[in-house]
């Protein structure tokens, strides 16, 4: 048998032995068990070591508000750093560390910054790294000197490298109650909410239901308190209303009763199920919240307060009934309130032996005088703990009378031998989740303790949480908080359970802290001391939030669990106010820490959707190496063996030119604009007429932004006189059609048109090239498409290979061209009967490169250049704007900044030292490559040219059209290139459009 | 005529995955329907639409949607609906029966693509992308919603108790199509 | 937050793209009062307090809806459809009969 293990008790199952290691040493405990509980049995005080001062440190608590005992959790590779050993499950196979020790735990060479203690108190990062470097050992520039030794040596625990390989999920629930915590009053809540016909869910952050009915040792309804519970437990599994939830953090209330919970699915298994996620990330929207979340117990200031072996008095109590786990052999109590007697209590009937009870009061009830004579305790009333004694554990505690009125020490000090120091400094209702929703907390003086504040959205508390700490008042509490929710009323005759048990006051004196020699601890987790506490009052921080931020009190896991009211506390008495002035720092979310993986949930290794084209698994089968373009995935180069990305392009576009090519490009933004107001519509939307348009026609439109600038261009071609398709570029689709539905909705709801996106429903061809209009007409039936029946902006219907087809004359390449769009559960098909009647011909499939290439050729605008800065004017599109009707944009395109001469205008550049050019580069009137300076414009797109033989860039170029002719210099320091060019037309290539004209 | 080749084709594995021992939570399936058509009524015109929808599929819009395995309508906005066809020819029909002066008929049956997950966990798998509420009090039989998954636009049809029509972009499609089959692995699914 | 869309019912923020200040008015579409555009395009009430805003319901039935929201506790007190005449029904309620 463990040493710590009693003999009898307890909710784990003894017939079941985990195996796990700790620090690589091999131990054994129960299913049920947390390392915490397994560790304690094996006789483990030593937990890990604290972050400043490298303090040994053991358990302080047995749930998730420990701030000494985190740990690392490995998993394969991968770990997870600072978990709360209170709150790891053991499983087989576990493999914990203990953190922040080197080299070992027990001899760990920074506990020296213990002896530094005075170097390293509140403030010490500011006092010593910030500010201007005067001297060599001051400010920020020796923070960066000094920055690598302190991060390794402070802090908790390290994160891994290895990639997380665990699986992470969202789930979004809807329901009328959620129940947050499950001791006696949640329990009640829900069942009682379920019973009147309410959805209800019920989150519970350990994994067994129940709270403080599993450790209290109490009776409820003549049954053991934890067996009643379990009872309650299946009833609400069971229930076809609930939906419960084991090992469920509610970390976050937001506005409209949404709430955030993390739900641990895997960490306790030794091998997860299939698919399984490991966290889940529930995003719950309840009607009404039922906050029945408890109490956590509060430590008392003192001395030497952090030695292992030194525990909260009911985590204790916890450790014996829950877990059959005894924290110590001989133990003291040390307390301001009843709570601690009943812990006595327990322990001693779970075998230990109870040295004495300091009790702060001068006098206790007869009650618990009878409680403490029964577990053979002395009491020492009117006494305090002044030092704790031993090193990696506790051998014996020093008292001394004490004046809870005044906290003046008086007489002698004695010692008491006990290797294990219960301490309760009273309990604070866990009041984050109400407090993240709204409201101030308000104090309560008798209780002293935070209590929550009025609701702000639809939640009711229960039990402890609203200070009712005795479980009758729980029951009660939660069962009309649970009839509320449901919308019913509680009638004064309604049979409810009722504990048995000795009642306490639960009231607790007025005493945090006991001032004596010593470093007594506020914050376990940041090493923060009452000391460092009163030190920042004297150097100006009087407001709680700078005590917080300065210190660093109450930061991190931490979030005030464990120091929040003590250091309250001691502000208060330093600055002599009564604790409510001071005021409490508003709880944020989390509650308690959260993987990021479970907020990325789904996403997390695949961040994005991919949007595939009909023609999709086509290009890849045909070699295409694939580029996503936004969503999109989309050819870049169809590369032969051999080629390099540039020799495909080129030769992709020399082909096209010299014969023909084909281009998917159904990713076009497409929107139906339909109804009898859709040519109206077209003509305020867009800067030129589509009103004159006939049927079976197209037209090339910009659009304005309100402010003028320029928003996106397209075709817009009419298929009927009420029915239009428009035409979007890829990247502003979704853009483009909020832009449309917001002033459909907004300004003009008076037209009737309707708008649909249907960039999906039509798979799209572009083919081009002197050879394009040969090869169409081989395979086109039902149509003509010659020049007098498919003039320029011409649209045919017709068919092939037996497909409906609607075929457009347009031109993006420069060339004769002709876009071809068909139903897309066709695309593949059509497209491959224009593969195979492009064969005799020498047809090419090309890519993103290849078309990027001669749309520069052309000098063709794209997102490059409608960049949201550039007006019509500055790309040369002012022909398009027209002075017949007004359009969105045009009141605001002509104020005085849009229109000057000297904006940023759109060039074309060729490159006199025949060197490639790079996107973003600059444009200088001078080269300076040591100290580049005045740019005056930048490169947008740039390619080798087959067509001209060099290299050429599109650029945006400080009144741009007047330096045509011009040299300049490309400044690229990023990337060391610097050159001269030549500043001409954006029109490199065929500027007349004679090819496409054909 | 040529066959139309669905965007999940390729990806589909018939056949049962993940966690499946004991017994699937859900079963995966393309709906495949030959016509998906989507219908805007003018103000005031909402009745004349419905009654066009009437005259030609014989489906009785009422307050949120209807399906009948062969056929199936619902609103999805304001004035907006979405019927679909097991034959092709719906949207030709449509358009003859909803005039200009009514509305617009606007044939989506190539750029939506129809999954339909079915089971006793079906709700559970949709809950994991939609934040909406999947429960049958909330989402009645035939009714129909529209909702995102993040950049994943779905319109959603309640086809039976537990049985969701999903109609997502057909770009998009077989991305989701992957999502909700690994989505479905810890409860089990089949794909057919 | 929660925006109760009058068609679909109440829905995650996330479904829902805020449009601008819903108190803006456009100037005539021919006006040429540089003034009134400017103060449209560009000038944005920021009360501390009930705020008049245009949200689109773009990841549900993308209608744009006119919601009054509290700026200081996110409270929101009204939402209408931006299109006046648009019925407002809730798929809630569509499932019982009036």
């Amino acid at each position: 048998m463990s040493p710590r293990r009693a003999t009898s008790g307890g909710r784990i199952d003894r017939l079941r032995t985990i195996r796990f290691t700790f620090d690589g040493k091999a131990f054994t405990g129960h299913a049920g068990d947390t390392l915490a509980s397994a560790l304690l049995a094996n006789g483990v005080t030593l937990f890990g070591r604290s972050f400043k001062y490298h303090r040994p440190r053991g358990v302080l608590t047995a749930g998730i508000d420990e701030p000494n005992a985190l740990v690392t959790v490995l998993r394969g590779d991968a770990r997870e750093p600072n978990v709360p050993a209170t709150t790891v499950e053991i499983y087989d196979g576990l493999v914990a560390e203990s953190q922040n020790r080197f080299p070992s735990l027990k001899w760990d060479v920074s506990a020296v910054n213990q002896l530094a203690g005075k170097l390293i108190s509140a403030g010490f990062y500011y006092k010593t790294f910030m500010g201007p470097a005067i001297g060599p050992l001051k400010g920020t520039r020796f923070w960066m000197l000094c920055e690598h030794f302190i991060r390794r040596a402070a802090g908790l625990g390290r994160a891994g490298r290895a990639a997380d390989p665990s699986r992470y999920e969202r789930m979004n629930a809807f329901c009328d109650v959620l129940v947050v915590g499950s001791g006696p009053a949640g329990l009640m809540a829900a069942a009682t909410a379920a019973d009147k016909g309410a959805r209800v869910i019920v989150a519970e952050l350990d994994a067994r239901l129940g709270g403080s009915a599993n450790w209290s040792g109490e009776a409820i309804d003549g049954m053991p308190a934890a067996e009643w519970a379990a009872g309650l437990a299946e009833g609400l599994k069971s229930h076809p209303n609930i939906r419960v939830l084991p090992r469920t953090t509610v970390w976050g209330f937001y506005d409209g009763n949404t709430l955030a919970a993390l739900e641990r699915v895997t960490d306790h298994k030794e091998h997860p199920g299939k698919g399984e996620p490991r966290h889940r990330h529930w995003v719950i929207r309840t009607k009404k919240v039922v906050l029945a979340t408890g109490a956590m117990e509060r430590p008392l200031i003192f001395p030497g307060n952090d030695r292992p072996g030194v525990m909260l008095a009911n985590a204790a109590r916890r450790y014996a009934n829950e877990f059959g786990v005894l924290a110590g052999s001989k133990v003291a109590l040390f307390t301001n309130n009843d709570s601690a007697y009943h812990a006595a209590v327990a322990l001693q009937k779970a075998g230990t032996s109870i040295a004495a009870i300091i009790d702060v009061r001068p006098n206790v009830s007869d009650a618990m005088r009878n409680l403490a004579s029964d577990t053979g305790a002395q009491i020492h009333t009117g006494h305090a703990v002044v030092a704790t004694e031993g090193s990696t554990a506790l051998t014996g505690i020093k008292i001394q009378r004490f004046d809870s009125t005044n906290g003046v020490l008086s007489g002698e000090s004695r010692t008491i031998q006990a290797d294990c120091l219960l301490m309760s400094g009273g309990w604070s209702p866990t009041i984050h989740l109400a407090s993240q929703a709204g409201a101030k907390a308000r104090w309560d003086n008798e209780l002293q303790a935070f209590l929550p504040p009025e609701p702000t959205q639809s939640w009711i508390g229960a039990g402890a949480f609203n200070g009712s700490f005795s479980t009758t008042e729980a029951i009660a509490e939660g069962h009309v908080a649970g009839l509320a929710a449901a919308g019913g009323k509680a009638a004064a005759n309604d049979d409810l359970p009722v504990a048995d048990a000795v009642a306490g006051d639960p009231a607790p004196a007025a005493v945090f802290e006991i001032r004596a020699d010593g470093k007594g601890f506020v914050d376990f987790q940041h090493d923060v001391t009452a000391e460092d506490v009163r030190l920042a009052h004297r150097e100006g921080f009087v407001s709680v939030e700078h005590l917080k931020r300065y210190t660093t009190l109450g930061m991190a896991t931490d979030q005030g669990k464990i120091s929040n009211i003590p250091g309250l506390a001691i502000m208060a008495a330093a600055l002599g106010k009564p604790i409510p002035e001071v005021g409490t720092t508003r709880f944020r979310p989390p509650f308690a820490p959260v993987s990021v993986g479970s907020l990325a949930a789904e996403r997390y290794g695949d961040i994005r959707p991919e949007r595939l084209t009909p023609m999709h698994d086509w290009h890849v089968e045909h070699g295409a190496t694939m580029y996503a373009a936004g969503l999109w995935h989309r050819p870049m180069i169809y590369g032969h063996a051999g080629e390099t990305i540039e020799q495909a392009y080129v030769r992709e576009a020399r082909t096209t030119r010299e014969t023909a090519g084909i281009v998917d490009v159904s990713t076009l933004g497409k929107i139906a604009v339909q109804g009898p107001d859709a040519a109206e519509f077209l003509d305020r939307v867009y800067t030129n007429m589509f009103s004159t348009l006939a049927v079976g026609k197209a037209r090339y439109g910009l659009m304005l932004r309100e402010d003028g600038i320029a928003m996106d261009d397209g075709t817009t071609w009419r298929l009927g006189k009420n029915d239009f398709l428009m035409t979007t570029t890829t990247a502003n689709a979704g853009k483009v059609m909020q832009h449309l539905e917001y002033f459909l909705d907004m300004i003009w709801p008076d037209l009737k048109v309707t708008l649909t996106s249907v960039t999906d429903q039509w798979a799209g061809a572009a083919i081009g090239g002197p050879q394009a209009r040969a090869i169409l007409a081989s395979c086109v039936k039902g149509t003509p498409v010659d020049n007098t029946a498919l003039p320029f902006m011409g649209i045919v219907h017709g068919k092939i290979a037996d497909v409906p087809v609607m075929v457009c004359r347009l031109s993006f390449s420069g060339e004769m061209a002709f876009e071809v769009y068909c139903g897309a559960d066709y695309g593949t098909h059509v497209w491959q009967a224009l593969i195979d009647a492009g064969k005799p011909f020498g047809l090419v499939p090309y890519g993103l490169e290849a078309l990027g290439t001669m749309r520069i050729e052309k000098g063709h605008v794209t997102g490059a250049e409608i960049d949201g800065r550039t007006t019509a004017r500055d790309l040369h599109l002012d022909w398009m704007l027209s002075t017949r009707k007004p359009f969105i944009g045009s009141a605001m395109m002509d104020r005085n900044g849009l229109a000057s001469p000297d904006r940023l205008q759109l060039v074309g550049l060729l490159s006199l030292d025949n060197r490639p050019f790079n996107g973003g580069a600059h444009i200088e009137e001078e080269l300076d490559e040591q100290n580049p300076h005045g740019s005056i414009g930048h490169i947008t797109a740039a390619c080798y040219s087959p067509a001209l033989g060099r290299y050429i860039a599109l650029a945006l170029v400080n009144g741009g059209k007047a330096r045509h002719g011009s040299r300049a210099f490309v400044s690229d320091p990023l990337r060391k290139r610097f050159g001269p060019v030549q500043i001409v037309s954006h029109h490199f290539y065929d500027p007349e459009g004679s090819r496409m004209h054909g | 005529m040529a066959e139309r080749l669905s965007p999940l084709e390729p990806v589909l594995r018939p056949g049962s995955h993940g966690q499946f021992e004991d017994g699937v939570g859900v079963v995966l399936s393309e709906v495949a329907p030959g016509s998906i058509v989507q219908l805007a009524a003018w103000p005031g015109q909402e009745k004349a639409v419905i009654a066009a929808i009437k005259k030609v599929t014989g489906l009785a819009l009422p307050d949120g949607g209807v399906a009948n395995g062969q056929k199936a309508a619902f609103g999805f906005a304001p004035a907006k609906f979405m019927v679909m066809d097991e034959a092709e020819s719906l949207s030709e029909a449509l358009t003859k029966a909803v005039s200009p002066e009514t509305g617009t008929v606007t044939d989506l049956s190539h750029g939506r693509t129809a999954i339909r997950i079915s089971g006793p966990k079906a709700g559970w798998v949709l809950a994991k992308f939609f934040a909406i509420d999947f429960s049958l009090v909330a989402f009645p039989i035939g009714a129909g919603r529209s909702t995102v998954h993040h950049d994943i636009f779905a319109q959603i049809q309640r086809s039976a108790v537990d049985q969701f029509d999903v109609y997502v972009f057909r770009s998009f499609a077989r991305s989701f199509w992957h999502a909700l089959c690994r989505a479905s692995e810890e409860v089990g699914y089949e794909v057919r | 937050m929660l925006i109760t869309c009058p068609y679909c019912g109440p829905r995650d923020v996330s479904e829902f793209t805020y449009q601008g200040d819903g108190n803006r008015e456009r100037p005539a579409p021919a006006s040429q009062n540089l003034d009134a555009w400017n103060e449209y395009v560009y000038d944005r009430l920021n009360p501390a307090g009930d705020h008049n805003e245009v949200w689109q319901h773009s990841g549900g039935c993308r209608s744009h809806l006119k919601v009054v929201r509290n700026t200081l506790t996110h409270e929101i007190s009204s939402v209408v459809f931006a299109r006046g005449h648009v019925p407002h029904r809730s798929p809630t309620k569509r499932g019982s009969k009036a």
